[in-house]
């Protein structure tokens, strides 16, 4: 069967070769044929060297991703020293952010609490407190760490609490997950004079010392009453949690300075 | 005997299908082929190889006679000789290669031989036909040129064995 097969295509070459060379038409038609082919094998051998790439790939991507982040904090830092310079006479800002690149090893996403744990940890400059975030918003915040390995809260957990700003109205406030889906959240503690209107982007608000300022996390919806005392606003979160491998650890330089101050500035109001 | 008989009536037959191909082209829409019953139904003994090898002499002859292009008849009937022994099986069963007789459309059934030279044209007048038009032509030409032709060629090509074969209806009669 294999020796027929053998002089079966034999045969069929040699009656290609010569139909090649006996008809113009039919020569430009093979050569087309030929050449379609083997383009094609030449692409699915590049598709499927880049399908052994793409982990490879993809680490680098993320690695370029953190120092890009870095790159435009810088920029934005830059910016606002400019604006600020323009407007006093005293710079007030500085760089006091840095990011790390992290590959997440393990996450829950249908749990009460859910978690996160990144690659990275003590030795990569992890510290608790620690903001995790994405090109498209906040994940969560890092609560441990270990040596190489860290442990955070995602958003999806009513544990964690992130200090937002709505769009242009500036109104700061706290954002909760829901408990409900994965990815709606929910603004509270919003004085009921205040109004929202439904669409507006939802940013870190850059309070804390864990996210620097203007970190996108999601869009606001419907606005509702509680208690007569205050407004709860819907927020539809932009980060997707069922479609996420890689990560971005924010880590505030200036953290342990500020939170000395802020025990020291407690200790003397004690007094 | 026998075998100088067959072979004589097969180069007769392949003299007429050139002079077909020469002198009746009909319509640009009709092609008359019954080369390939011919390369379906060479005796059982043959080998695929040897059949492969007649299949392309007999092409290369016809395409030097014709005036086509060399080798497209070639291209056609050896795919034909490679996949006879699927169609025989398909359309006539094992027991022709298990008991290696002669093929007779009387004894194989004339459905099942019509059947198997429709498979075998079929397949002669796709290669043949989409290499000639080398896919410059619209494909509703060349399909209605395949439709058209295998319609016609199927009972030429029928009529072809039962020339070849019909020695051996008489010879086999005491058989059956």
């Amino acid at each position: 069967m294999l020796f027929s097969a053998a002089i079966f295509i034999l045969l069929e070459v040699a009656a290609l070769a010569m139909l090649r060379s006996s008809s113009t038409m039919q020569d430009i038609a093979i050569n087309r044929a030929s050449l379609r082919t083997s383009a094609a094998l030449w692409g699915a051998g590049e598709r499927f060297r880049y399908h052994f790439r793409a982990e490879k790939l993809n680490e680098q991507l993320a690695e370029r991703n953190a120092e890009l982040e870095l790159a435009l904090r810088e920029y934005q830092l830059q910016e606002a020293k400019l604006r600020e310079e323009q407007n006093s006479p005293y710079p007030k800002l500085r760089d006091n952010y840095s990011f790390i690149s992290a590959t997440i090893v393990k996450m829950s996403r249908n749990g009460a609490h859910n978690f996160i744990i990144l690659n990275k940890g003590s030795e990569d400059g992890v510290t608790p407190q620690c903001g995790i975030i994405t090109g498209e918003g906040v994940v969560g915040v890092v609560s441990a760490v270990g040596k190489h390995y860290s442990y955070g809260l995602t958003l999806m957990n009513p544990n964690l609490s992130i200090s937002s700003r709505v769009g242009d109205s500036g109104v700061t406030a706290p954002l909760v997950w829901d408990g409900l889906s994965s990815n709606g959240a929910k603004l509270s503690d919003i004085a009921p004079h205040l109004s929202i209107e439904p669409g507006d982007t939802v940013r870190t608000s850059g309070f804390s010392t864990i996210f620097p300022a203007g970190i996108p996390i999601g869009t606001t919806g419907k606005t509702s009453h509680v208690d007569g005392s205050t407004i709860q606003v819907d927020v539809t979160l932009f980060q997707d949690f069922s479609n996420i491998h890689y990560v971005t650890i924010v880590r505030n330089l200036d953290r342990s300075e500020i939170e000395e101050l802020e025990a020291a500035g407690e200790n003397s109001s004690a007094r | 005997m026998r075998i100088n008989e067959y072979t004589l009536k097969f180069v007769l037959l392949l003299i007429l299908q050139v002079l077909i191909w020469n002198f009746c082209n009909f319509s640009q829409f009709l092609m008359l082929a019954f080369l390939p019953a011919m390369i379906l139904f060479l005796p059982v003994r043959r080998s695929a190889v040897s059949c492969m090898i007649i299949a392309f002499v007999c092409g290369f002859a016809a395409d030097f006679l014709v005036g086509a292009p060399l080798g497209l008849s070639s291209l056609a009937l050896v795919c034909v000789a490679f996949c006879r022994r699927g169609i025989i099986y398909l359309t006539l069963g094992h027991e022709v290669f298990a008991r290696a007789e002669d093929f007779s459309p009387a004894r194989q059934g004339v459905s099942k031989t019509i059947l198997s030279i429709t498979l075998a044209t079929a397949l002669f007048l796709l290669i043949y036909i989409s290499v000639d038009s080398a896919f410059t032509r619209p494909l509703w030409i060349d399909a209605l040129k395949w439709a058209l032709s295998l319609l016609l060629s199927t009972p030429l090509g029928y009529y072809c064995t039962h020339l070849l074969y019909t020695d051996n209806l008489r010879s086999s009669s005491k058989w059956r």
